[in-house]
């Protein structure tokens, strides 16, 4: 088995109308067995953007701290909040260090820029960013929610139609997933606010 | 391994090929029932064909052929009869070829564990889909024959042996079976398990699949030998629901069934989510 | 014995080898199909691309054929092993028309393949097969396999290259999972409206998935198709 499912998870992000959404499934595994169900992979960067971290989940903690301390000490050298688009570069050189020993993570960014445009990209686990117009999914479910994705996204929602879109996006995908699941975390950023949401989900 | 060619290469396919004179005689005659009744099985033209499926089912092959795994059965005794619960998920029942297809992929969550050979025995299903249900289909044929020669029920003693050896003819060949066959005769419940290695026991309490761990965990916690009939349908069916949240193969639903003197019964479909948020919203007992 | 770089060996008598055969005769030629059961109903679709590796063989090679008024099998994965299957299939109901004066119903065309799938356990068809329908009450009925014959009736499922992008969308908009709406039953108009939209988008996610969506729509007046252009790229 691969070590990106050894743990399981689900990301994906997705453009909205001035505001993009960000979400991720609860479930950390070992392989077959569900070890915790609050265990969310999207973390806060800056007041306007979260990154994902979808993969081996030691990673995924060790990769959090490591990106919450850059975006500090970029945050303290440059007096002003990091960029989403600066972020996905840091994020990618971040993971090129360790071209032949990879972190097992594949990251999502989900955020509004400093004009408040939305922004969203994912990489491989070697730092290839993908720049994405619609959305961006990652993890053990990244084929179920492609197929969601295509289907139920449009251009220019509204934030409460995102929400309700990339919901059920998440949740249909992660419903044919054995890995992911078990909850999810809905994130909505918009230019005046960041709505987080609890999803009550199949807990199987 | 000539010989285990020959011994199964008497195929339906040859023998229409070499009856080809014959082929108006058999079309006036032919019937699906006799065509289909007996096992007999094409064997690829090589070597060592159990090789030959290997390479092809493992997991390392190109265009891999992938058997559905993951499961949690359950069947015990108790004071009423026997309960039999198992869940409903199928995972990477499909082929994973030269696509990424995942092998997490939930390919059903509604699959039928429970194969009701005839009213009063019941088969469960873990292991390979196919093996299990085609298996116990012809262990019903032969149940069936068996009540027409001898004018009466065969006890589930003869009929899980009448499995057992017939899966273990092809052991060694990839069979994959884990199953409990349970049923009521002349000497009251019974209970056994089965599986593609040769195994036959008879037993009080079994559960079988990846889950088994977990539905044993709470299984033996709740059980006593004087459950009552509700209580103890509800102890198969929490057994089974644990298992589901634990275990990342096993999901879907509950069925849950009843074998009692006069038959089994099947006491319904559980949707393991309801059972969360209900299990969820109960006061917890105490457990010593 | 001499060498004329590292490694070489080169020696002045005939070696024996023996030579490696190795029978490998299955190929993927992806393709996505679908089947969705109504309440008097039931569609069958399926793309009609040929692809083997990264090459388009063929772009109509439909997976699909009626096998009666009642019943339409669709088939996916080696096409060869998929044509052989449904000759065999197509040749028993022949026989089984012949010997009873009857044509198959669904449910037994269902339980026939089944064995006939696990005739070959030990070398098996590589074919995902779907088999769509009216049962004997005239209900829409859709009965899957996996490729050693276990079998299930559903209502809806998919499977093939796009399996994975298109069942949970069918969970969604067929089954309504995860909606608090009440289950409802959808209308002809509905469900070719939703197994379209599947397609166009698993066409532009899955590259062996495309060219033309062939449908085939089974109801009490017998099998219509019709045919959709998808994306050629």
């Amino acid at each position: 088995m691969s070590i990106m499912e050894y743990n399981g998870g689900a990301v994906v992000a997705m453009v909205g109308k001035n505001c993009v959404a960000i979400a991720c499934d609860k479930r950390l595994g070992v392989q077959a067995m569900t070890i915790s169900t609050e265990f969310p992979k999207t973390f806060q960067a800056t007041p306007k953007t979260y990154i994902g971290l979808p993969g081996l989940a030691t990673d995924v903690q060790t990769l959090s701290e490591k990106f919450r301390f850059k975006v500090n000490m970029y945050k303290l050298k440059e007096e002003r909040e990091i960029e989403p688009r600066t972020l996905a570069h840091l994020v990618s050189s971040t993971l090129y260090e360790r071209r032949f020993g990879p972190w097992f993570v594949e990251p999502v960014i989900a955020g509004l820029d400093k004009e408040n445009r939305p922004f969203i990209c994912s990489t491989d686990l070697i730092g290839c960013i993908n720049f994405a117009k619609d959305f961006v999914v990652s993890g053990t479910t990244s084929n179920q929610l492609y197929g969601m994705c295509e289907s139920l996204w449009e251009p220019d929602l509204e934030p409460e139609d995102l929400f309700e879109t990339i919901s059920q996006s998440l949740m249909n995908a992660v419903d044919r997933d054995c890995l992911s699941g078990w909850g999810a975390q809905v994130t909505v950023i918009t230019p005046d606010q960041v709505i987080t949401r609890t999803l009550k989900s199949r807990q199987d | 391994m000539d010989t285990l060619v020959s011994k199964y290469a008497n195929s339906a396919s040859s023998a229409s090929f070499d009856d080809a004179d014959n082929l108006g005689q058999n079309m006036a005659g032919w019937d699906a029932a006799s065509q289909f009744a007996l096992p007999a099985f094409d064997i690829p033209m090589v070597a060592n064909p159990v090789d030959f499926l290997r390479a092809h089912t493992d997991a390392s092959a190109e265009n891999r052929i992938r058997i559905q795994h993951g499961t949690t059965t359950l069947a015990f005794k108790f004071q009423g009869g026997i309960i039999v619960a198992v869940d409903s998920r199928a995972s990477g029942g499909s082929y994973i070829g030269t696509v990424s297809l995942s092998i997490s992929f939930t390919t059903s969550q509604t699959v039928k564990k429970v194969i009701e050979i005839n009213p009063y025995l019941l088969g469960t299903m873990a292991g390979g889909a196919a093996d299990c249900q085609y298996w116990e289909r012809e262990l019903g044929r032969r149940c069936r024959l068996y009540e027409l020669r001898n004018k009466e029920r065969i006890s589930v003693a003869a009929a899980s042996k009448i499995l057992s050896n017939m899966v273990y003819d092809y052991k060694g060949m990839g069979l994959s079976m884990g199953t409990m066959i349970t049923g009521w005769d002349k000497s009251g419940p019974q209970l056994f398990y089965v599986d593609s290695d040769g195994t036959r026991m008879r037993g009080e309490r079994f559960s079988v699949g990846s889950g088994s761990t977990f539905a044993y965990g709470v299984l033996d916690t709740g059980y006593d030998f004087n459950l009552s009939i509700p209580d103890a349908l509800e102890l198969g069916r929490r057994a089974i629901y644990h298992a589901t949240h634990r275990d990342a193969y096993s999901g879907g639903s509950v069925n849950v069934f009843h074998v009692k003197e006069t038959g089994w019964v099947f006491h319904g479909n559980f949707d393991v989510n309801d059972l969360h948020w209900e299990y969820q919203a109960q006061p917890k007992g105490p457990i010593v | 014995m001499f060498s004329t770089y590292p490694g070489q060996v080169v020696v002045d008598h005939p070696v024996k080898v023996p030579i490696e055969h190795r029978f490998d005769p299955y190929v993927d030629n992806g393709g996505t199909l679908l089947s969705i059961a109504g309440e008097d109903f039931c569609v069958v679709a399926a793309d009609t691309r040929l692809s083997e590796g990264y090459s388009i063989n063929s772009r109509y090679v439909p997976k699909s054929v009626k096998l009666s008024d009642k019943t339409v099998i669709s088939m996916g994965g080696c096409y060869a092993d998929c044509l052989t299957l449904t000759k065999k299939i197509q040749q028993s109901m022949e026989w089984y028309h012949h010997a009873h004066g009857k044509t198959m119903s669904t449910a037994a065309v269902a339980q026939m393949l089944s064995i006939m799938l696990y005739q070959k356990r030990f070398f098996p068809f590589y074919s995902w097969c779907i088999l769509g329908g009216l049962d004997e009450e005239g209900k829409g009925a859709v009965y899957t396999y996996d490729p050693v014959g276990s079998y299930e009736r559903e209502s809806c499922r998919c499977a093939g290259s796009a399996s994975s992008l298109i069942q949970p969308f069918l969970d969604n908009q067929i089954g309504f999972k995860n909606q608090a709406s009440q289950k409802k039953t959808l209308s002809l108009d509905q469900v070719l409206r939703i197994t379209k939209d599947s397609f166009t988008s698993a066409t532009e996610r899955d590259i062996y998935t495309g060219d033309y969506l062939e449908l085939f729509v089974i109801t009490s007046k017998g099998v219509e198709v019709q045919k959709m252009d998808l994306k050629k790229d």
